[in-house]
């Protein structure tokens, strides 16, 4: 017994100055941990962000090697992502390093998690300089900004103008009352005027003609407004018009897809999206790409020459406590966000961001975006952008409805106010 | 005795290993989350942030929230429809196959075989049918003459619309009454026949009195099913349009979306409750028959 009891201690003895030998020949040759940041991209497989956001990173993970690897989870779905980020965040897990979200008043909310990291406490001078002021500001909640304004968008009208030709249009109609007699000639040649939709939680290209519609007749700050105002139920008036004798038969239910579906079939003559559907390859292919024109919704009302606009993505990071690891996001996110690495997604992709670069389009299309942006006088928000996405759901739901005539303008109106937080 | 006293501790002890695993999981996926639920149906949350008492607020705004209702309304058609007529039609599919008609094999196979394809690449297809262009306009057309409708998008058809295409599929259940009606004894039809009973009169007082209590245990399967509707109608509609379709799970989903995680909470709680309460009625109503029943008794 006193035996094995003597072994026991020599073989402890014996593995306890191994296992100090062996740690302390460890900490004399161990390199420096490599910090590992987790970025769940939206920004992936035919996004047209995608390639140069790929090259973007591997050149990142090349020059940092063994001190700083971004690895991109792919995140193909973007309802999913966004379903993922707000559970992640409700259970107390930041979704990965660095995420994107909408920034709107929904998504407002995020600000009160400590899982973000403010950026206000770790951005210089020189980084928040490269910034366009105004994005920052409107991604800035009382003094907090948990979110870098990324990508920002133009949201105007796009016109077929090889189909308006086909009917003696030449040129982008000025006035309502061109656009009219444009559509009467395109309907009467068997061609649906416009791509509506009722659809999916937002309506959205209805929603954008909805935004544009709404600021012409109610000015820039019509969002402050109550939803009855008059401006609102002639813009819901208009829109109905449009939704039942300008588009095609299946607008009441029609989801995005759908709405964008029928533009690039050329069944529609005018669509409505952001600046990432110009880089979309169906789009380059089809017959009429070199015809498009991009510009405004005729004014319906005495506001004119603005443009709809909104903060695309902005991105976030996890908060964290261990200094190397907030110092390699603040570094990705420098890199990710300086005017070269942004001059080059845009140049891929054809989308705008909130970051100021000499970058300046030469594909046609793209251009026009940044044309149309230079032009406008002033901007506003798109309906979703400033009321956020439960008054969007409800604007979307009842859309079909009057668009039915199940309900009035006026009924239309009130119904969507009523989800408005005051 | 102290050998039983032993062994009863042996027993007991062999019974809670046995139990603990699954009492384990049953405690953190549903007991946990059940009242974590309930317990923020009591306060205003939006998933992020501090909860605020307030009391049964929230299920006095549910109880006024006309889209609740309707969506109320919505699962009530729906477990009606899956109980009362998706069961009947696969009671009267395994009846016929249970005789072994020539390729009842194939059919019993082409029967099952949409319940094993993606509920989102059959939504995805209804969509297409359903379409103002699609084929089920183009064969109404042709038949009848019938204008393109947009079954989707009219508030009148469209739940009905999103219903049929789940209630054709009769496989699941079809399989559980076959099954069942397969092991009914030969014996009992071949006396009927020596009697003179006919087909029709064998299927009704022999067959239909035997699957009774598989009858009532899918039917209690899809009215629960009904009550708790999600998938297809979320993927082909969205709840829409003007929330004609809305059910309680995508009311539940979409107050979510928009960060009224207690308002969720809320109509969770409410969902839990209904069930609860449809499944001990139907239990009642069915009494006996109830192979579930027997089993409490």
């Amino acid at each position: 017994m006193v035996r094995t009891l003597k072994n026991l201690v020599v073989l402890l003895v014996v593995l306890s100055l191994t296992g100090m030998l062996f740690a302390q020949s460890q900490s004399e040759v161990a390199p420096v941990k490599e910090v590992e940041l987790r970025w769940a991209s939206i920004w992936v497989g035919n996004d047209s962000k995608a390639p140069a956001v790929e090259a973007l990173v591997a050149e990142y993970n090349a020059k940092n090697a063994g001190k700083i690897k971004v690895v991109i989870e792919p995140q193909p779905d973007y309802n999913a992502y966004e379903q993922k980020v707000r559970t992640s965040l409700a259970a107390g897990q930041a979704p990965a390093d660095i995420f994107t979200i909408k920034f709107n008043p929904t998504t407002e909310t995020f600000y009160q998690s400590n899982l973000l990291m403010d950026f206000s406490k770790v951005m210089d001078g020189q980084w928040k300089a490269t910034f366009d002021a105004g994005s920052l500001q409107q991604s800035t909640v009382d003094g907090v900004l948990k979110s870098l304004p990324m990508e920002t968008a133009i949201l105007p009208l796009w016109y077929n103008m090889d189909a308006f030709k086909s009917v003696g249009v030449t040129s982008v109609p000025k006035t309502m009352d061109e656009l009219y007699a444009a559509f009467d000639k395109l309907k009467a040649a068997g061609i649906a005027p416009s791509s509506q939709m009722t659809g999916d939680t937002n309506a959205w290209t209805s929603m954008i003609w909805f935004s544009h519609l709404a600021v012409s007749l109610g000015g820039v700050n019509v969002w402050d407004k109550p939803f009855t105002d008059p401006a609102f139920v002639e813009a819901a008036t208009i829109l109905k018009n449009m939704i039942t004798n300008y588009s095609t038969s299946d607008a009441v239910g029609l989801g995005a897809g759908g709405s964008g579906g029928h533009f690039l079939a050329g069944r529609t003559a005018v669509f409505s999206n952001g600046p990432w559907y110009a880089g979309r390859a169906d789009l380059a292919a089809t017959p009429f790409f070199d015809s498009i024109k991009i510009g405004s919704l005729p004014p319906a009302g005495d506001t004119t020459d603005f443009m709809i606009s909104r903060l695309q993505a902005n991105i976030c990071a996890a908060s964290t406590k261990d200094k190397s690891r907030e110092a390699a996001i603040v570094d990705f996110l420098q890199y990710l966000t300086s005017p070269a690495s942004i001059a080059r997604i845009s140049e891929g992709s054809g989308a705008m961001f909130a970051i100021k670069t000499d970058y300046l389009p030469t594909k046609s299309l793209q251009k026009q975006f940044y044309e149309s942006a230079n032009a406008a006088k002033t901007t506003s928000f798109d309906l979703e952008a400033a009321l956020g996405a439960e008054v969007t759901l409800e604007f979307a739901q009842q859309l079909g409805a009057l668009a039915l005539g199940r309900i009035s303008a006026e009924e239309f109106c009130a119904l969507v106010d009523r989800k408005i937080e005051r | 005795m102290q050998a039983t006293g032993t062994q009863n501790r042996t027993n007991w002890a062999g019974r809670i290993l046995f139990l603990l695993p699954v009492s384990l999981f049953f405690f953190f996926f549903f007991i946990y989350p059940f009242f974590f639920t309930l317990f923020t149906s009591f306060t205003s949350w939006r998933g992020i942030g501090a909860m605020k008492f307030n009391g049964i607020a929230n299920y006095i705004k549910l109880a006024s929230d006309p889209t609740f209702r309707k969506a109320l309304g919505n699962n009530l058609i729906w477990a009606l429809c899956q109980g009362f007529i998706q069961v009947p039609l696969a009671c009267l599919v395994a009846i016929i196959l249970v005789r072994k008609p020539k390729g009842w094999r194939f059919l019993r196979t082409a029967y099952y075989l949409p319940n094993v394809i993606s509920t989102v690449a059959l939504a995805m297809v209804w969509v297409a049918i359903y379409n103002v262009n699609g084929p089920l306009n183009a064969i109404l057309g042709k038949l009848f003459g019938m204008e393109s409708k947009n079954w989707l998008g009219n508030p009148d058809t469209a739940i009905f619309a999103v219903i049929f295409q789940t209630v054709i599929y009769i496989g699941y259940f079809m399989i559980v009454l076959l099954a069942s009606a397969m092991n009914i004894s030969r014996s009992l039809y071949e006396a009927a026949e020596i009697d003179g009973a006919s087909t029709f009169q064998q299927e009704l007082h022999i067959t239909l009195p035997m699957l009774r209590g598989t009858l009532v245990t899918t039917m209690t399967l899809a009215m629960a099913y009904g009550m708790r509707h999600f998938e297809s109608t979320f993927l082909m509609t969205g709840g829409g349009p003007a929330y004609a379709t809305t059910t309680m799970g995508i009311d539940l989903y979409l107050k979510m979306d928009a960060l009224r995680y207690s308002e969720a909470s809320t109509a969770g709680v409410f969902l839990i409750l209904l069930g609860t309460v449809v499944i001990t009625l139907l239990r009642k109503l069915f009494g006996k028959s109830d192979p579930m029943s027997e089993m409490a008794q």
